[in-house]
């Protein structure tokens, strides 16, 4: 009896712990919120890492000094599904961070940003000293929901060595460019390729841009427009010029053998192919990675005249999540982050242009190797940007998929554009 | 009455030997097993039964993941069957299945054979194959990423000692299947190791009778060895198919480009179904289109697992019945 007794006390007892463990953590869960008159702490969830995040978190340092009012807390968190789904509950767990301006328009029309007009007015920022083709990406509806801090642009680069040795100059013309192609693409006796005239760091944006060279366009106000004669054309120039060239298959094989991206084996820094059009980040990696490689870069060589330095434009941004609980001061920090001192350090230790043209002639970046060229492409008026829309994902995917029909030897231009015109029926709206 | 009165202590008395002595110490007991029970229950509810409710309203609604759903009836499962690329994400996984199932179950069960032989190092031969298991998936993929790298690569250099020119495992559409299913079968130890336990089961003295009927070592394997192990083989089979049906992790890190960006592989060649689910409900925000995917996915599961239940009367013997 006794014993019975005290088992039943002892369970009870247990049992009284359960819960009051269960109702401690759940309460611990909930005291997050509570906020006291201190100042205000602010969480600034990056995409970052590496030297980025070290670099940033110094500006965020530095802007926690200037101040009393407000804290920033920086957290690298480089998965962006994570990102998205903190976005989606009513607490979100960051007040700011950054992405790619081809999603602003996607995320916008779901009311996860929040509209950034009111604080551009109150913070001073002035729209005007920002790259025109990178702020079209920012708005969605006649507002603006995130601002560029770094921002990227497409050339034309070459290994000096190579285009001398067989004689090349640096192209102007498309006409160049593919007499320049043919040159500078050489195989063995086997037929394969041992180096190849123009590389393809990312068939996507690699064509994307030649769409714009050849004065095409992937979409207009009422969609996405894959089959624009302009887009039509450079896809075409590219499957006669540099695929039919040496055949599919060999093309292949030659890219199954690239090593890493930017890394020594990258085939453009390892004198493997002796054109590439990439980005301005390039210049920086070059110095790091193949110093010895001597190269150049010139403008995207125009289809037509009027489209002289047509290039695309793309963005990384900063925006204020719709269910951030300290707006105001995320805009005062998005602020400090855009003003120009500080996107001149970030963009720098990125090898990033900086997003504000006044900017652009700043003698910090004469460092950076042929910098200028990228720098000056984004202001010219054939700078362009693929839309930001909510279907941009859908559409991005379905023509890498086209792109890669047409590299494949699977297709041609027009049957793979139309492709993707039968797609586009169940895009998000 | 008096039959009543008469049987009352006799319910009692059996209430009583077969139960507590206290009926309200045991609803007390009760509710304090439940309390220590509650995380379970809460996690169950929370985590199991509402998602799967959620999914299957919201494959009938039009979903983004941040405003409210719209209901549009059966309209996502009539895209789906009008969207080429989800048939293709279902042959592809399908194609893997047919591909990696059997060699998983021909591979796992031969190799159970060699472990199974007493020679010296045997435990170490047995913990280096599991070995393989308890590497993350993420990190053995972007590990033979770079061992599958045509120029680069070991694979190919070690093909190339037998005079043999490796293929462009990741490049190629023909070859990208074997490459996912080579990278799943480097983790075959854990199915090696339920196979290994399986043959200590086998009778010793089926063996030796074999012996003396004149039974050679593939004979005694048909008529002792795989009767045996079939109940095992069935269990290894369904566990084997349900996974390559949700395969994920090793197509996405082969396949992936960059960081973040959208890659199906050369000719979309590496797009499971898994893979195009997860596109449409995290990159494209289909999260409507994304729960009606795993609606068919679930009923394509249970159709081929029962598929595969009832072709086991005919091959898979219980040995006590």
């Amino acid at each position: 009896m006794k014993n019975s007794f005290f088992t039943t006390s002892r369970s009870r007892r247990l049992g009284a712990i359960a819960i009051a463990t269960t109702a401690a953590l759940a309460l611990a869960g909930c005291s997050g919120g509570g906020e006291s008159d201190g100042p205000t702490t602010l969480k600034f969830s990056y995409l970052w890492s590496g030297p980025e995040a070290k670099v940033l978190e110094t500006i965020i340092d530095d802007f926690n000094a200037s101040q009393d009012d407000i804290v920033v807390k920086g957290v690298s968190s480089p998965d962006q599904q994570k990102q998205l789904t903190s976005m989606s509950s009513s607490n979100g767990s960051f007040d700011i961070s950054d992405n790619f301006g081809e999603n602003v328009g996607s995320w916008a029309a779901k009311g996860v940003l929040a509209p950034l007009d009111e604080y551009i007015e109150s913070e001073g920022i002035d729209l005007d000293d920002f790259a025109p083709a990178a702020l079209d990406q920012m708005e969605h509806d006649g507002q603006t929901y995130a601002l560029p801090i770094a921002v990227h642009s497409f050339q034309l680069l070459y290994n000096k060595t190579l285009l001398d040795e067989a004689g090349v100059e640096p192209p102007t013309t498309m006409d160049e460019l593919a007499d320049a192609v043919e040159k500078l693409t050489v195989t063995d006796d086997a037929g394969k390729i041992t180096q190849i005239g123009i590389g393809d760091a990312n068939t996507t944006t690699t064509l994307t841009t030649m769409g714009f060279a050849f004065g095409g366009s992937w979409s207009d106000k009422n969609g996405p427009t894959p089959t624009d004669a302009g887009n039509i054309e450079a896809v075409d120039w590219w499957q006669k010029n540099v695929v039919d060239l040496v055949g599919a298959d060999n093309l292949a094989d030659f890219k199954a053998g690239e090593g890493q991206y930017l890394s020594a084996e990258d085939s453009f820094f390892s004198g493997k192919a002796a054109m590439i059009i990439d980005g301005e980040w390039r210049s920086a990696s070059a110095g790091e990675v193949a110093p010895e490689l001597d190269w150049g870069v010139t403008a995207i060589p125009a289809a037509t005249p009027e489209l002289e330095n047509a290039t695309q434009v793309t963005s990384s941004t900063l925006f204020i999540p719709t269910n951030s609980k300290h707006k105001d001061e995320a805009a005062q920090f998005l602020s400090y982050l855009l003003s120009p001192e500080v996107m001149e350090k970030f963009s720098l230790t990125l090898g990033n242009l900086p997003a504000r043209t006044s900017l652009l002639d700043s003698d910090a970046y004469s460092d950076l190797e042929n910098f200028e060229v990228w720098a000056d492409a984004l202001t010219s008026p054939n700078a362009q940007s693929l839309a930001s829309a909510p279907y941009s994902a859908e559409y991005a995917t379905d023509l890498g998929n086209a792109f890669d029909d047409v590299v494949r030897g699977n297709s041609n231009a027009e049957k793979a554009l139309e492709y993707v015109t039968t797609r586009t029926e169940n895009y998000t709206k | 009455m008096s039959m009543l009165t008469r049987r009352r202590p006799e319910a009692r008395s059996t209430r009583r030997t077969e139960g507590s002595k206290h009926p309200r110490r045991n609803r007390r007991s009760f509710w304090i097993g439940v309390a220590f029970a509650s995380p379970f229950i809460v996690g169950f509810l929370g985590l199991f039964a509402y998602p799967i409710l959620a999914s299957g309203y919201y494959s009938f609604t039009d979903f983004n993941l941040f405003q409210s759903p719209d209901w549009v009836g059966l309209d996502n499962y009539e895209q789906m069957a009008n969207d080429d690329v989800f048939w293709k994400s279902l042959a592809n996984t399908l194609v893997l299945a047919v591909l990696g199932v059997p060699l998983t179950i021909a591979i796992a069960l031969g190799g159970a054979h060699l472990l199974n032989t007493p020679i010296k190092g045997q435990p170490l031969y047995r913990a280096v194959i599991y070995l393989p298991s308890i590497i993350p998936i993420v990190v053995g993929g972007y590990l033979w990423r770079w061992l599958l790298n045509t120029q680069y690569g070991f694979v190919n250099y070690f093909l190339s000692w037998f005079g043999i020119t490796g293929p462009s495992w990741l490049q190629e559409p023909d070859w990208t299947k074997p490459a996912i299913v080579l990278v799943v079968l480097w983790t075959v130890g854990g199915t090696m190791i339920i196979y290994l336990a399986a043959l200590k089961d086998v009778p010793h003295e089926l063996y030796e009778a074999a012996s003396i009927d004149g039974a050679g070592p593939w004979r005694r394997f048909l008529n002792v060895t795989w009767p045996t192990v079939s109940p095992v083989t069935l269990f290894q089979v369904i566990v084997c198919l349900i996974a390559y049906l949700q395969i994920f992790t090793e197509p996405y890190v082969l396949a992936q480009e960059r960081l973040n960006n959208i890659s199906s592989g050369p000719d979309q060649s590496m797009l499971t179904y898994a893979m195009y689910l997860y596109q449409n409900a995290f990159v494209y925000l289909k999260m409507g289109y994304a729960s009606a995917m795993a609606w068919v996915l679930f009923i394509v599961t249970l159709i081929v697992t029962l598929v595969v239940l009832a072709s086991s009367k005919r091959w898979v013997h219980y040995g006590s019945k």
